[in-house]
């Protein structure tokens, strides 16, 4: 049975190319000039540090990749003889074809610019050879769009891809409540990407990192005050707005660096429920997490709601306690400006008299 | 003898003088006569009567005008001095000591740090409006306006604790003013002859004492807000030992009163005692006992009738 369909799959991509080869001819003849030696499984080159560089290329994956109609060449500009001679560069994708106002019609955004500005871009230009290009997280002759589901980038790949350089955090995140529901297969969780910016990745330090001291509060916001996706999994969609509400939310809306923000008492990578024993906020663990800046602190921090809207009835006394205000606040005020009205009033009517 | 004489001599003459002031006309005719005799002498040869009685006449007018101005000039003079006098008595009669330097003290103790508490404190209440953002910044940031928000806290703790203990135990102003006042029968009257006289039921305004029912209201409101704000103020201040002993609740409610109960101070501030000292036409823009601790008889009067009346008639006890 397996015979027979890797049969009827050979037929099929043999007929389409086949479709193809006149137009193509040109091409295609440059294509199997490299493939002669690249094309062959376990094509690859010891290089001077020991390490062997792979330099087999998947023609199959090529093809259909978003650069399937292109050929070698056209990105690998420097190679103008077989064998190669001296150092073969390597493609520089932003400067060949993706910049603003190219005529071979690459697909241009200022992603580019974003990521000049991000820590990638920064360390990289600042000569950090470790630092990710391009290809490093979309791949090299593997390029899909980030939708298909074989793309590096692509949601169901992303934290492996990341994880090629970090490696700890993955692991951090993988046993997450985010990452396990993740390997899961949910779709609401967050990946890498979803909390950290894409191509305008930053350091935490920085304040424009979207998870910066003052913005992560914001990135959390963007699923867990969303009614929609919070109710399939039973959590309260308050826990941001009361957060704002809270002292420690003004102070960070107005830029204090030292206070508490969410991933400060939840954790970052390493987010758990309350339920789970590891967990910062579990009740056995949170003298320790609130004495992190409140130093001191015993068991009692445990006790009762944290995230706690006086606006609610399951608040119980503190709700109780915002009623008797709201309405001694109202009835007082009425009464005061009643009275200052009434005077002035009768002050005018006295005088209008003695007229 | 001589002395007596002349004397005598005196009087009759200033008796004279004051009979001819009576009568303008008889002392006019007098002058006249003379100057008539006086210049007749003079000039008897070759000038007939004619010319005597038109120098004459020309002489009287000029005299008589610089009487008449001589005589007013006088008279605006003395009236002028008459009135410096007078205002200066009635003056020293009509004030009234209503605060003495100690309270005042302690009330702009009270109204610095409130003011101070209030501009620090509402931007964290409402974080949310613009403006919120833009004092906070202007100041210097969150952690300024929590040190100055600490600061205003000091200073009316500090004057809210002096107050309590030694100035209403120890001082007898204080003993005096805190026995004024306790909220009285007469007070619940005097609201509801307030109102009448708003609805015109009646023509008469109720009749205060030293501390009309509004300035006990205000009292006992910066009483109350006082501990309550104080006490949950305290309570967050030291945020860790109150939960350490109480639980979080304990800080959830302060927040949530010392929240609600600042916007309450707030507004009647605001409002209420703003209108009552400064906005109201009366006082418009600003009654200065604050600053002075003076009322006049006619404040006194209008304000404090009954504080009037006790205060006259201990003075005339007293004389």
């Amino acid at each position: 049975m397996k015979k027979v369909l890797k049969l009827i799959l050979l037929l099929t991509i043999f007929l389409w190319s086949e479709q193809g080869y006149a137009a193509e001819l040109k091409n295609g003849a440059e294509l199997k000039k490299c493939t002669t030696c690249h094309g062959k499984p376990g094509f690859s080159k010891v290089l001077e540090n020991g390490k062997i560089l792979d330099l087999y290329i998947d023609e199959k994956i090529l093809r259909n990749s978003v650069h399937g109609k292109k050929e070698c060449t056209d990105c690998h500009v420097d190679i103008t003889e077989i064998p190669h001679r001296g150092e073969i560069k390597a493609v520089n994708c932003s400067k060949q074809c993706h910049f603003i106002g190219n005529t071979s019609g690459a697909p241009q955004t200022d992603k580019y610019i974003e990521y000049k500005n991000s820590v990638h871009g920064k360390e990289f230009f600042a000569g950090n050879k470790k630092a990710p290009v391009c290809q490093d997280c979309h791949g090299t002759h593997n390029i899909f769009k980030p939708s298909n589901g074989l793309s590096q980038v692509s949601r169901h790949n992303l934290p492996r891809t990341c994880a090629k350089c970090h490696l700890n955090i993955y692991i951090e995140y993988k046993e997450s409540i985010h990452g396990v529901m993740f390997e899961k297969g949910n779709k609401d969780v967050p990946v890498c990407t979803n909390c950290h910016g894409e191509h305008n990745i930053r350091r935490p330090e920085d304040p424009l990192s979207t998870v910066s001291k003052g913005n992560t509060a914001f990135a959390c916001s963007k699923c867990h005050s969303k009614v929609e996706i919070m109710k399939k999994y039973g959590i309260e969609t308050e826990q941001v707005e009361t957060f704002k509400e809270s002292f420690h939310g003004v102070a960070s809306e107005f830029g204090s660096k030292t206070v508490a923000n969410c991933a400060s008492c939840h954790g970052v990578h390493d987010i758990r429920p309350s339920t789970d024993q590891k967990s910062s906020i579990n009740k056995a663990n949170i003298p320790k997490t609130c004495g992190k800046c409140h130093p001191g602190a015993n068991i009692n921090f445990a006790k009762g709601k944290i995230h706690v809207n006086p606006k609610v009835k399951e608040a119980g006394i503190i709700y109780y306690v915002s009623q008797g205000f709201k309405w001694l606040t109202i009835l007082t005020m009425v009464g005061l400006v009643t009275h200052i009205f009434l005077d002035l009033y009768r002050r005018k009517a006295r005088s209008k008299e003695t007229e | 003898m001589d002395d007596i004489e002349k004397t005598k001599k005196k009087e009759e003459e200033a008796k004279e003088q004051k009979a001819f002031s009576n009568n303008d006309s008889r002392l006019k005719e007098e002058i006249r006569q003379s100057l008539i005799k006086d210049l007749e002498k003079k000039v008897d040869d070759g000038v007939d009567g004619e010319v005597t009685e038109e120098m004459v006449d020309e002489l009287m007018a000029q005299f008589w005008k610089a009487k008449e101005e001589t005589l007013e000039k006088f008279l605006k003079k003395k009236r002028r001095e008459e009135k410096r006098a007078l205002e200066g008595v009635e003056k020293q009669e009509e004030t009234f000591t209503r605060f003495g330097l100690n309270f005042r003290i302690q009330h702009m103790t009270l109204f610095t740090s409130v003011l101070l508490l209030i501009f620090t404190g509402m931007p964290e209440k409402f974080h949310e409006a613009g403006i919120s953002g833009f004092i906070i910044n202007a100041l210097g940031g969150i952690k300024v306006i929590t040190i100055l928000h600490r600061i205003g806290a000091v200073g009316l703790s500090a004057m809210f604790a002096y107050h309590c203990t030694i100035y209403t135990i120890f001082f007898r102003q204080g003993r005096r003013d805190f026995v004024e006042l306790l909220p009285m029968p007469k007070d619940l009257f005097d609201v509801i002859q307030m109102i009448k006289y708003f609805f015109g039921l009646s023509k008469e305004r109720p009749k205060f004492g030293r501390f009309s029912y509004i300035e006990k209201f205000d009292y006992w409101a910066v009483y109350w807000g006082c501990m309550v704000m104080i006490g949950s103020g305290v309570i967050m201040w030291f945020e860790v030992e109150s939960i350490n002993l109480f639980g979080k609740v304990v800080v959830d409610i302060a927040k949530e009163a010392h929240s609600d109960e600042g916007l309450l101070c707030a507004l009647a501030i605001l409002i209420w005692h703003f209108y009552n000292v400064h906005l109201n036409p009366r006082v418009f823009p600003m009654s200065w006992v604050w600053w002075n601790g003076k009322l006049t008889k006619d404040e006194m009067l209008e304000e404090h009738p009954l504080e009037y009346e006790r205060i006259m008639e201990k003075k005339e006890t007293k004389s």
